[in-house]
């Protein structure tokens, strides 16, 4: 009854499943929305936008989605006080998470640049005031589930789910039931949620996706990684919110950002203990 | 049935550390006699062979393929003890598997193997991947025969 079409994109696995016929020309498109953001994101690519900022600076234009996920760091950015910034981009670079995954590191932990001295972030255009290496794996992977979602809708999809390997969205009647994987033993889960319209996203520090972006969270006032917290999720009602919250969930308090976003969230720490937003009660094996 | 024990034996199958108990079916040793099973389940519809089980898995890291060795005990279906051994290739990836193999042990014990049915998972994680890798072939080889 339900048509599933699975593809490997940005580094990992996705697929997608529709009440109704994906056609090839839809499949199409989708693959094609994922090469075009990768070609603009990835900093693992030769010939990416990125990497084009990382070698001689300068700017970039953005299609329109850059002005929502430019947002979005921006205020995750301040909402942590600067630990979640593009900018970890080089960061992570130098610790050996580089575009050769050469897994050495070339210098000690040290911080992030700082934003405002080096990228400007205008609505659909980056410009950097010297070459830096950006990385958006914060939130990108669940802008691109949302453009490959809405895409659907605007096909006429209407119960119709987009999962990147534990990223995703749905719009649909009814709801689905979600295992939330323990973040050390995938044989496991620690509870379930239920899914019914909407996004829900998980990071564990534990992880590597995205082309390699976002499998090592790093504080970028720091420029070392986090290990109190130890897995996030989160449900939204977008998959980029979601995506970028459950990375600032590693660096500020769940209260300061419900301030500016409207979330519920499961935080697992390195001790074994889980906070879980009130909607959520219940949703962790007793 | 031959096919599958001897498959076993080539997959180096530590098997039959479970003994003694009469009324447990002998976990699988390379002997043809040992594969007549009942058909699909033992012993009070125990699903899986009682027995220590070794396996290898392996994922891709973005440095390449990666192995992990996992170790299971099982008893009446139920995962006993668990023993999880790094073997990277490069320093990075060892740090990683060592804070995995520390955490995995206390987590696992005493859950059944399939006790959930859920529509989907979220919070994959690459090191995991190995792991089901491996627990997936020790389920099938721990499985009670089907005729």
């Amino acid at each position: 009854m339900t048509q599933s079409f699975e593809f490997a994109a940005i580094g990992t696995s996705w697929r997608v499943d529709s009440s109704m016929p994906l056609l090839p020309a839809q499949r199409t498109e989708l693959l094609r929305l994922a090469e075009d953001y990768d070609a603009l994101y990835s900093r693992f690519r030769a010939d990416s936008g990125v990497t084009a900022l990382s070698a001689s600076g300068g700017s970039l234009p953005l299609p329109p989605h850059g002005t929502a996920l430019g947002r979005l760091l921006r205020s995750l950015h301040d909402l942590t006080d600067g630990a979640v910034s593009p900018l970890v981009g080089e960061r992570l670079a130098e610790q050996g998470y580089d575009a050769g995954y050469s897994f050495v590191p070339t210098t000690a932990p040290s911080p992030a640049r700082v934003w405002d001295a080096v990228l400007r972030w205008g609505g659909d255009t980056i410009t950097v005031r010297e070459p830096a290496l950006l990385d958006v794996g914060a939130a990108g992977k669940g802008q691109l589930v949302d453009l490959m979602l809405e895409y659907l809708l605007s096909e006429g999809h209407d119960d119709v789910i987009v999962d990147a390997s534990g990223d995703m969205r749905r719009s649909g009647p009814g709801s689905i039931t979600v295992a939330l994987e323990h973040p050390y033993d995938a044989s496991l889960a620690i509870g379930t949620v239920e899914l019914g319209s909407g996004a829900l996203c998980a990071s564990a520090s534990n992880r590597r996706v995205w082309g390699d972006g976002l499998h090592h969270i790093i504080d970028a006032r720091t420029g070392r990684c986090v290990d109190t917290v130890v897995a996030t999720w989160v449900l939204a009602a977008d998959a980029m919110t979601a995506d970028g919250l459950c990375t600032a969930l590693f660096f500020a308090d769940p209260a300061d950002l419900s301030r500016s976003f409207e979330f519920d969230y499961v935080l697992v720490y390195s001790d074994g203990r889980a906070r879980l937003s009130d909607p959520l009660r219940g949703a962790l094996f007793p | 049935m031959l096919a599958t024990v001897s498959m076993l034996g080539a997959a180096g199958c530590a098997g039959a550390s479970a003994d003694g108990d009469a009324a447990t079916t002998e976990a699988p040793s390379g002997d043809p006699a040992a594969a007549e099973q009942p058909a699909g389940a033992g012993p009070d519809g125990q699903v899986y062979q009682d027995g220590e089980y070794s396996e290898t898995g392996s994922y891709q890291s973005p440095a390449g393929p990666e192995e992990i060795g996992v170790t299971l005990t099982l008893e009446t279906d139920v995962v006993t003890a668990v023993e999880v051994e790094p073997m990277p290739d490069n320093p990075t990836t060892t740090v990683y598997q060592e804070r995995f193999a520390g955490g995995i042990s206390e987590a696992i014990v005493g859950r059944r193997l399939d006790e959930l049915s859920v529509d989907k998972v979220a919070g994959s994680s690459l090191t995991s991947g190995g792991f089901n890798d491996a627990a997936d072939k020790i389920r099938s080889e721990a499985r009670f025969q089907s005729p």
